[in-house]
């Protein structure tokens, strides 16, 4: 029971992580390495504002989604925009901005890490297992904005022209979208997203320039698996991530955690590359 | 082959400069070149694989790992001798390259970067858990027998070796197989239909990247005399080698190299400024803007200013890649 209840909470806070990634995945086409770095400017954004300055939380929450969207379309247009979509020129230069980034909390903040407090304090229990409302929080939101998202995708005229341009550029194109647009506002809401995300991990592990990596690794291993695309593949491969992570933690050793998520990527790229949702791409 | 006398006097003339080095710099300057040989033996690994055949790997860290552990368990747990523990590790990374091969059967572009990514991750996991008595667990392994002593001896040690692998590997690229290489890397369905076996290339690439990075790798870790499973299958450490490759200039031997150097000697020159881990900030600032600006390298860049210094009419320069 124990086990379902922190699976589930987790899996939605991996869905709200990946959720970005996935998006500039599918629209973009690219592989935003950097991704990982939103969540990290989210995260201090927020520990500065209202941790350090006493904001109220949600002001918080919002300035670091807003400062995340910013990062995004500052992104798009200096280097994804000028590198023309060549993929692993994208790959790498977004690798390595991951890494300035990072260099560049540390010179802000320092190395050591920082404990964020929790964004809704308080512990219930929930069938013998202890949970935090901040987790609990997290898991709402997440499904919140996951559902939201993809009602956006789905019904708005913006969301749909999302799909054109992921589905195909050129034909996009033709019927009257701009790519370049579309592009811009999926980074700008793909940083958002992240930035949001960032919050809500950071609260739930701790908040350290080196926090980007594990989320990255997470983002990649639920695009992989779900496939080009598709935000209920997302949704369901968050959770099996999830799942599978706490079922290690709980079932053979803590230090595995995250062994299983690396073998099931590589199984997964190896085995049916478009994902176990997407659509055949390759 | 098409070998000229010309490249192999330059060859010379580099042997002999990095050779005479000692004598001019201080043991500091010296232990700095040393991290710059070896990195630039990285470099030229991970562009054999990656800058020729264009199967960027994220997880270079991964086979370098496989031969410095290899090595470094052989010898202090198992009191092998360094002679035969040395070529067992290369023997190990070549199966470690293979293992990274076959992703590659099936996926390219970014979704093999990905794999080779997970691959490093999952070394970086495992090998805290599994046997820490042999690994060292998280904290890794310290008094791993060395080779050498002192900076100088160091220096000639990893120098002659760095040297060795861009010489073969120079040599090797000469051959109609290093064309085959490079001509993967531009358009392999091409290369496939003038009848190669794209299978039997990609295969050689891989090894070859493998017996580099586990040759480097063994002499690394008995150079250092410890090993850290954080320090190895570090992303700021795949992301220096990659960079040096690239900065330097990928798919050329003397461009990995230059990269290794320039990178290295920009970050010696930032620690009095920024001690800490600040100095990436402006490291990869630097190392970003040159790579929008010029993602041939700074051999394209110098290859450039000579060609205006010669002036454009004068005949026909070598092309960057010729070393």
């Amino acid at each position: 029971m124990q086990i379902i209840i922190q699976g589930l909470l987790l899996s939605g806070l991996y869905a709200l992580i990946a959720m970005g990634f996935t998006l500039i995945f599918s629209v973009g086409r690219v592989l935003n390495l950097a991704y990982g770095a939103y969540l990290l400017i989210g995260g201090y954004v927020y520990f500065t504002i209202s941790q350090t300055f006493g904001v109220p939380k949600l002001i918080g929450l919002l300035l670091a989604a807003v400062v995340g969207c910013l990062v995004g379309l500052l992104k798009y247009r200096l280097l994804v925009k000028p590198l023309k979509g060549d993929h692993v020129a994208v790959e790498i230069s977004t690798l390595i901005l991951a890494v300035v980034l990072q260099a560049g909390v540390v010179f802000l903040y320092g190395d050591s890490s920082k404990i964020l407090l929790p964004i809704v304090p308080g512990v219930t229990h929930v069938a013998g297992a202890s949970v935090t409302y901040n987790l609990l929080a997290a898991t709402f939101a997440s499904w919140a904005i996951l559902i939201g998202l993809y009602l956006f995708v789905r019904k708005t005229h913006v969301g749909r022209a999302m799909q054109a341009v992921s589905m195909d550029n050129r034909g996009a194109a033709i019927s009257g979208v701009d790519p370049d647009k579309i592009n811009l506002f999926t980074w700008g809401l793909s940083g958002a997203l992240g930035a949001t995300a960032g919050v809500f991990f950071a609260s739930y592990t701790q908040l350290s320039p080196s926090m980007w990596v594990a989320p990255l690794i997470i983002s990649v291993a639920v695009v992989i698996v779900g496939g080009i695309g598709s935000i209920i593949g997302t949704l369901v491969v968050a959770h099996i991530v999830g799942f599978m992570e706490v079922l290690a933690v709980a079932v053979i050793a803590p230090e595995l955690r995250g062994v299983f998520t690396m073998l099931l990527i590589i199984v997964v790229l190896v085995i049916r590359p478009q994902g176990l949702f997407g659509r055949e791409e390759l | 082959m098409n070998l000229r006398w010309t490249h192999l006097a330059m060859w010379l003339a580099f042997v002999c400069l990095m050779m005479a080095i000692p004598e001019f710099v201080s043991k500091g300057t010296l232990r700095t070149l040393i991290f710059a040989n070896f990195l630039a033996i990285f470099a030229i690994s991970w562009d054999v694989l990656s800058g020729r055949t264009g199967y960027i790997s994220f997880g270079h860290p991964f086979l370098i790992g496989i031969g410095a552990y290899t090595s470094a368990i052989l010898t202090k747990r198992f009191d092998v001798p360094i002679e035969y523990a040395i070529p067992a590790a290369v023997l190990m990374t070549m199966v470690g390259g293979i293992i990274v091969f076959l992703p590659a059967l099936r996926i390219k572009g970014s979704y093999f970067a990905l794999v080779t990514l997970a691959f490093m991750e999952l070394m970086y996991q495992l090998v805290q858990v599994i046997r820490p008595d042999l690994t060292g667990g998280t904290r890794g392994m310290s008094g791993v027998q060395t080779l050498t002593r002192g900076a100088v001896n160091g220096y000639y040690m990893s120098v002659s070796l760095m040297l060795a692998i861009a010489f073969s590997m120079w040599l090797l690229m000469r051959t109609q197989l290093g064309t085959a290489l490079s001509a993967v890397g531009m358009n392999e369905e091409s290369v496939r239909g003038s009848g190669l076996s794209t299978t039997k290339l990609k295969l050689f690439a891989f090894l070859t990247s493998a017996f580099v990075a586990g040759l480097g790798g063994a002499f690394y870790v008995h150079y250092l005399g410890s090993i850290a499973p954080r320090a190895l299958f570090d992303i700021n450490f795949l992301f220096t080698i990659i960079v040096a490759a690239l900065i330097g200039g990928a798919s050329t031997i003397i461009g990995p190299m230059l990269g290794a150097f320039f990178l290295t000697f920009l970050l010696e020159f930032l620690r009095p400024y920024l001690p800490g881990a600040e100095r990436y900030f402006i490291y990869g600032t630097i190392a970003l803007l040159l790579y929008m600006y010029e993602p041939k390298g700074l051999i394209a860049i110098i290859d450039k200013y000579w060609q205006r210094t010669r002036g454009t009419f004068a005949r026909k320069q070598e092309p960057g890649e010729s070393l």
